[in-house]
């Protein structure tokens, strides 16, 4: 289509406000992150120190802990949260029996604030008085009995994403809306020919809410590398480093005044996130994509 | 004539507008002393107090921030962006950005002016915060942090006093441990308070008060590794991770017999620990090292918030912040501020003869101690070093990392 001399002056008009926004509140400060990432900016002087902020991170083993721990949280939320979500939500699509029920409880924790949430969860794995502790114990499993699920290093990672992939109610209620607008007529042709309920679900509901999987899947890789929330409150990114995500690791940096490395950190992370959905859009490509 | 008259009146009437009706000036305080705080009672009442004398003039609007690793962050980041609060609390490990960032009031020509206000701040005080010829934190809430024991639970374990040496307090802690209750109240989560000041306690005991002035490789930093891994061994199960809140819950429930903390946690023990607690506690001073190079009854403590404001351009806010301070810092209110909630001030005062008991205690053991150290926090002089030390000492504990390696840890962060 080719747009007339005119018509494009008032594009830009109409696109200006927004612009103007999206330059000062984005793109300034990414270019103010970038340049100070070469600095030792500290909140009141800075000078340039080149690439050594990056050098630091790289040799800096808390910071690599910080990537691969972030990475957990992406594949257990691609690979489990997002499809688990899916599966409950073809479960729920075929509207059965107090259906609506369990579709407010599993939406009611994104309606909580995080903090009643992670307290909630720190009360339930705590060691001396936690729910957790107790039922094990009453199970016979003595071993776990003042087993302290947050502050053991081998526990505490795994103990952070298992509370978290219970979480699937934002997904599953994306994907749940997405199967109302299917026409009853493939269900009923497929009934005709005799399919059951599951080849249904996996012939038809499955690939025609492919698009909607896809968008939870980014988004769910979106959220987990913003992940801070749960891990400040819950373990501060300890035990001995081994829970810390990359925010956390940016803030940590900025609560210390080394403000130049922890925008390093930040250059590193839009980097990181940048390539990883370049990687899912090439991924998830598909010529049935709709 | 007449023009002279109107120009006359016309002025009359400006002045006695502006006389009459100024402008109240608003000063803001966001304050760590509100909510659970031992002082936010008094403080309350004597912002009321100066609110009332001087209705109509100036109006102080206290801000709660209950949360102090947060307000530290918050005056971080104001710092940077040059907006600081009107009045606020500054503590000691942000005082060389707060001097470098030139944003704070300077004290030094309201002190030289009122000499009275100045006599009130003992010894070198005021210039101990000097620096460029400015004072930016006028000194005020003091602290010391001796242990704190439980007789009761010590008596059950076969302890009438508490130990002397840190090898008959592991003996001690392992006694109690076989009466079903935790030795020492410890955490790791954020600035691991109650563990650093143990920590500190251990380290001036072995490398004596001056151990911050010798660097992370001599000797003592190790040994106090050591002993503090041997002391996780008799703690909650919760330490590793728990907060000030836990650490202190287990002690005001009785389920751990030795806490130490600071004289501002005094009026907990009483308002928030179980009926009967505060009978049965005792101060003392923490164990020695043996062949440790600090002195028997040596103390940890040191200044814990100075009073600050921000850098004005109205000259008569400023004088109205001054004249607030002056007020918060009379003798009278620090009394009364010093008795309700049992803080220590470094402001002289009169204090009533019914004041705490444990609170008399700490004061006559301070007094009586060969050294008041710095507490690791302080005296690292290292907001890096400090953040590591919680995650270093929850990886010597949990025996990821040897007493060695805790130490490297802490080197490496710097």
């Amino acid at each position: 289509m080719i747009i007339r001399k005119e018509d494009r002056i008032w594009l830009f008009l109409f696109i200006m406000p927004s612009l103007s926004l999206f330059v000062v509140f984005f793109i300034i400060p990414i270019l103010f992150l970038f340049i100070t990432s070469f600095t030792n900016w500290d909140g009141i002087e800075a000078d340039f120190v080149g690439l050594n902020n990056y050098i630091k991170l790289f040799n800096n083993k808390t910071f690599i802990r910080s990537i691969v721990n972030n990475i957990y949280w992406i594949l257990s939320s691609a690979l489990i949260q997002v499809p688990l979500a899916l599966i409950i939500a073809l479960l729920l699509s075929h509207r059965s029996r107090g259906w609506k029920v369990f579709r407010t409880i599993l939406f009611i924790p994104q309606v909580v604030s995080s903090a009643a949430i992670a307290l909630l969860w720190m009360a339930l794995y705590n060691s001396e008085y936690g729910l957790i502790n107790f039922i094990l114990d009453s199970i016979g499993l003595e071993g776990y009995k003042n087993h302290n699920w947050l502050g053991t290093i081998s526990t505490a990672q795994p103990a952070l994403l298992a509370f978290w992939l219970c979480y699937v109610g934002y997904y599953m209620i994306i994907m749940l809306a997405k199967t109302t607008s299917i026409s009853e007529d493939y269900y009923d042709a497929a009934k005709i020919d005799g399919a059951l309920q599951f080849h249904m679900d996996w012939f038809i509901t499955a690939p025609l809410i492919r698009s909607t999987f896809f968008t939870c899947l980014i988004l769910g890789v979106i959220f987990n590398l913003r992940q801070f929330e749960f891990v400040y409150l819950m373990t501060n990114g300890g035990p001995a480093n081994k829970t810390g995500v990359l925010v956390l690791y940016i803030w940590k940096e900025l609560q210390i005044q080394r403000l130049g490395l922890g925008n390093a950190a930040g250059v590193i992370m839009i980097a990181f996130g940048a390539i990883l959905l370049l990687l899912m859009r090439r991924i998830l490509r598909s010529p049935n994509y709709d | 004539m007449r023009y002279c008259f109107i120009s006359f009146m016309f002025i009359f009437t400006f002045m006695f507008n502006n006389l009459l009706f100024a402008k109240e000036i608003s000063i803001s305080w966001p304050s760590i002393w509100v909510a659970k705080d031992s002082k936010a009672k008094v403080i309350r009442q004597l912002v009321n107090e100066f609110n009332q004398a001087n209705s109509g003039k100036i109006k102080v609007v206290l801000e709660d921030q209950t949360d102090y690793d947060l307000y530290a962050q918050k005056l971080v980041a104001q710092l940077a962006t040059g907006k600081l609060p009107d009045i606020f609390t500054i503590g000691t490990d942000l005082r060389d950005i707060f001097y470098r960032s030139n944003k704070g009031l300077d004290f030094v020509p309201h002190l030289d002016y009122d000499s009275n206000w100045k006599s009130i701040f003992p010894g070198n005080a005021l210039n101990s915060n000097k620096k460029d010829g400015k004072i930016y934190m006028l000194p005020y809430e003091i602290f010391v942090t001796p242990v704190i024991y439980n007789k009761k639970l010590l008596k059950n374990a076969g302890y009438e006093s508490f130990p002397k040496s840190y090898k008959e307090f592991i003996k001690m802690c392992k006694a109690i441990k076989k009466t079903g209750k935790i030795c020492s109240s410890q955490m790791t989560n954020k600035n691991a308070w109650t563990s650093m000041l143990w920590y500190s306690q251990i380290l001036a005991s072995a490398g004596g008060p001056d151990i911050y002035n010798k660097g992370l490789d001599d000797p003592a930093y190790l040994k106090a590794a050591e002993i503090m891994r041997e002391m996780y061994n008799y703690t909650s199960s919760d330490a590793v991770g728990a907060t000030a809140a836990v650490s202190a819950g287990h002690f005001l429930n009785e389920r751990s017999a030795v806490f130490m903390n600071g004289p501002w946690f005094i009026k907990r023990y009483k308002t928030e620990g179980i009926p009967g607690l505060y009978d049965n506690l005792v101060i003392a001073p923490a164990p020695m090292v043996e062949g440790g190079k600090g002195g028997i009854g040596g103390y940890i403590g040191g200044r814990q918030s100075s009073l600050a404001a921000g850098k004005q351009t109205d000259k008569n806010k400023e004088k109205a912040i001054v004249k607030f301070l002056k007020w918060l810092t009379k003798p009278d209110n620090v009394a009364r501020l010093s008795y309700d909630s049992g803080a220590m001030f470094i402001i002289k005062t009169e204090l009533p003869d019914d004041m705490d008991r444990l609170f008399k205690d700490m004061s006559k053991q301070a007094g009586d101690a060969p050294y008041v150290a710095p507490t690791f926090l302080n005296g690292i002089n290292s907001l890096s070093i400090a953040r590591e030390f919680p995650q270093a000492l929850s990886a010597l504990v949990l025996d990821d990392a040897s007493p060695k390696d805790f130490v490297q840890m802490l080197k490496d962060a710097k």
